[in-house]
């Protein structure tokens, strides 16, 4: 995985950004590469400055120092190569299902015959055939943010961004819209970010997994996940490694200022026993720690 | 926007249907029933104090009284005649005020130089009596055509700028931000955010707005030269047929529930997203 994608450009490049609000310190020295076509997400409890760097990413608020570059260009403002896939869906419940999806497409002046197609496309895509005359308000959440995502992948963006996409929906959805994203980036390879504050999603999705921790806001830990690509979750999830992951990041974001221990990879630390308490223990801790 | 997590992936659209009242419901409709009786008590009673009474019908009149005097009035013409005369007013001040109060009640909701520079004007008129402008009006513009219209104007203008302003100003600012995220020109965000968002409060400013323009109208009529069907009442009432002079009132009224109600069914159409919220 490591070398396949060293070989491809950085993408998206964040050199040393700090931002703050009044005297908060928001972000610390943010320093990220993502690669072309690579899925990096970004875990961190709430509160620690993810959807203000996603923010600063896709251009809509300043920073205080540091750059922002996009293949090399500096990122001032939106731009129609990145697309966002929003927490809380953000579609306008006054447009029907359709017009919400071929939204992003309509701002960029597309012709009409266009339009209709890539809609058309990126609504089976998804899995929302006949729903496209619905207004939102009458689909589940679920429902919205599949519209919400094929929103933002029939723009045909190069970069993702996805902050908490699936954070509002329960258990089962997300499971399946976990499975559905990585699907749809293997049909569609893109560069995507993908902020979290749920373990498990992280490693599920990440090709890397980077560390957030607040007050002020730095990416702490930088992980590569080595599951590759087409990935069975089902597999991944009863796996040994993916439990030993899951706990060594727990340990981290639960004490994120002692000095992290070695991968559960590296050698020393094989034949460790993961007790399995552990493990369901913190995908409740992780539960709660969200909600409006 | 809900945020409620749905239990079930494919939660039933259209479940709005099932919380919809069967076509008969009205019939175990308590409310129903009590708005017959109480219109039948108030309505009636009154009736029979006037069929009763030996009060004279100079100075008091009932129901059926002045629904003759409304048929009598308009075989003879003058019923139409009068509300031509006050429509043209109603109809030129409420076309000069939404027009003028939509463009106010947008520009200082967008933006903040136009609401400061506005806004102090807005508010003063909004605590002014506008009858006391009746006068002054008169005296600048004189009490025919134009001096009415400006009543008008001043009546009808208020909940249009007022419910626009608001309207704008809570546009939902998650929303806001996905327009600039999918970078969204200016006029492409008035046209799929702001203009929808605020209709609502635009189709209730409206509502207000007829009501209060029929005041105007009236008003007009009767503060400066006097005509339609101000005029009317105004004349009856003065040579004492009291059931003609309130034919005029009775007018009036039907045609504010007619505006009202209108008002209401372009509320319903305009916000069909809406109904099926929270099944
Ligand atoms: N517009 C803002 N003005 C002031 N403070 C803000 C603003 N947006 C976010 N913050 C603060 O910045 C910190 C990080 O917020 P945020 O990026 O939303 O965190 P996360 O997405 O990780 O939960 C929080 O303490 C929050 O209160
Ligand atoms: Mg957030």
């Amino acid at each position: 995985m490591a070398e396949s994608l060293n070989e491809k450009e950085v993408c998206l490049h964040l050199a040393g950004v700090h931002k703050y609000y009044g005297d908060l310190h928001v972000l610390d020295s943010i320093d990220i590469e993502v690669y072309e076509e690579e899925i990096v997400t970004i875990l961190g409890p709430s509160g620690c400055g993810k959807t203000t760097l996603l923010r600063i990413l896709n251009g809509l608020i300043s920073y205080d120092s540091g750059d922002v570059l996009y293949k090399g260009e500096r990122v001032i403002g939106p731009r129609p190569e990145m697309a966002m896939v929003f927490q809380h869906f953000g579609l306008f419940p006054w447009k029907r299902l359709s017009q919400n999806i071929g939204y992003g497409l309509n701002i960029q002046g597309r012709p009409k015959e266009e339009i209709d197609n890539l809609v058309r496309h990126y609504t089976s895509l998804v899995g929302l055939e006949g729903f496209e005359d619905n207004f939102p308000a009458e689909l589940s959440g679920g429902m919205q943010q599949r519209a919400g995502l094929a929103r933002a992948l029939a723009t045909q963006a190069d970069v993702l961004l996805l902050d908490e996409p699936f954070g509002a929906l329960d258990a089962l959805t997300r499971e399946q819209l976990q499975d559905e994203l990585l699907k749809i980036n293997e049909a569609e390879p893109k560069s995507m970010i993908f902020i979290t504050h749920s373990i498990d999603e992280a490693l599920l999705l990440g090709d890397r997994v980077l560390v957030m921790t607040p007050q002020p806001g730095e990416i702490r830990f930088e992980m590569e996940t080595g599951f590759g690509r087409g990935r069975d979750l089902e597999e991944i999830r009863g796996s040994q490694r993916f439990q030993e992951l899951r706990h060594y990041l727990w340990g981290l974001l639960k004490n994120p200022d002692r000095k992290p221990g070695p991968l559960p990879d590296e050698p020393e630390l094989h034949g460790t026993v993961v007790k399995e308490g552990a493990g369901n223990d913190d995908r409740n801790q992780t539960g709660r720690g969200h909600g409006p | 926007m809900t945020t409620e997590t749905k239990p079930v992936e494919a939660m039933a659209h259209k479940t709005a249907g099932e919380a919809e009242a069967s076509p008969f419901g009205w019939i175990i409709d308590p409310a129903i029933y009590l708005r017959i009786l109480s219109v039948v008590v108030v309505i009636g009673g009154w009736e029979l104090l006037g069929q009763i009474s030996y009060i004279s019908p100079s100075t008091f009149s009932w129901p059926s009284a002045i629904v003759a005097a409304f048929v009598d009035l308009t075989r003879t013409g003058e019923m139409m005649a009068a509300a031509k005369e006050s429509s043209i007013i109603l109809v030129a001040g409420l076309g000069l005020a939404i027009p003028t109060g939509i463009m106010l009640g947008l520009l200082m909701g967008r933006f903040k130089t136009c609401e400061y520079l506005l806004d102090t004007y807005v508010y003063a008129l909004y605590a002014t009596p506008v009858v006391a402008l009746a006068f002054p009006i008169a005296m600048v513009l004189g009490v025919d055509f134009a001096g009415k219209t400006t009543i008008v104007v001043f009546f009808a203008i208020m909940p249009v700028i007022v419910n626009v302003f608001h309207g704008v100003r809570n546009v939902d600012p998650f929303l806001m931000e996905v327009t600039r995220s999918f970078c969204s020109s200016e006029w492409q965000r008035w046209r799929d955010l702001i203009f929808p968002s605020m209709v609502p409060y635009l189709v209730a400013g409206l509502g207000l707005s007829f009501g209060r323009g029929l005041v105007g109208m009236v008003v007009a009529e009767f503060l400066m030269s006097i005509s339609g069907l101000g005029a009317l009442s105004q004349d009856y009432t003065g040579e004492l047929e009291l059931d003609k002079g309130l034919a005029p009132v009775l007018l009036l009224m039907i045609t504010g529930i007619v505006l009202t109600k209108l008002v209401n069914i372009c509320e319903n159409k305009f916000s069909s997203w809406r109904t099926h919220h929270e099944g």
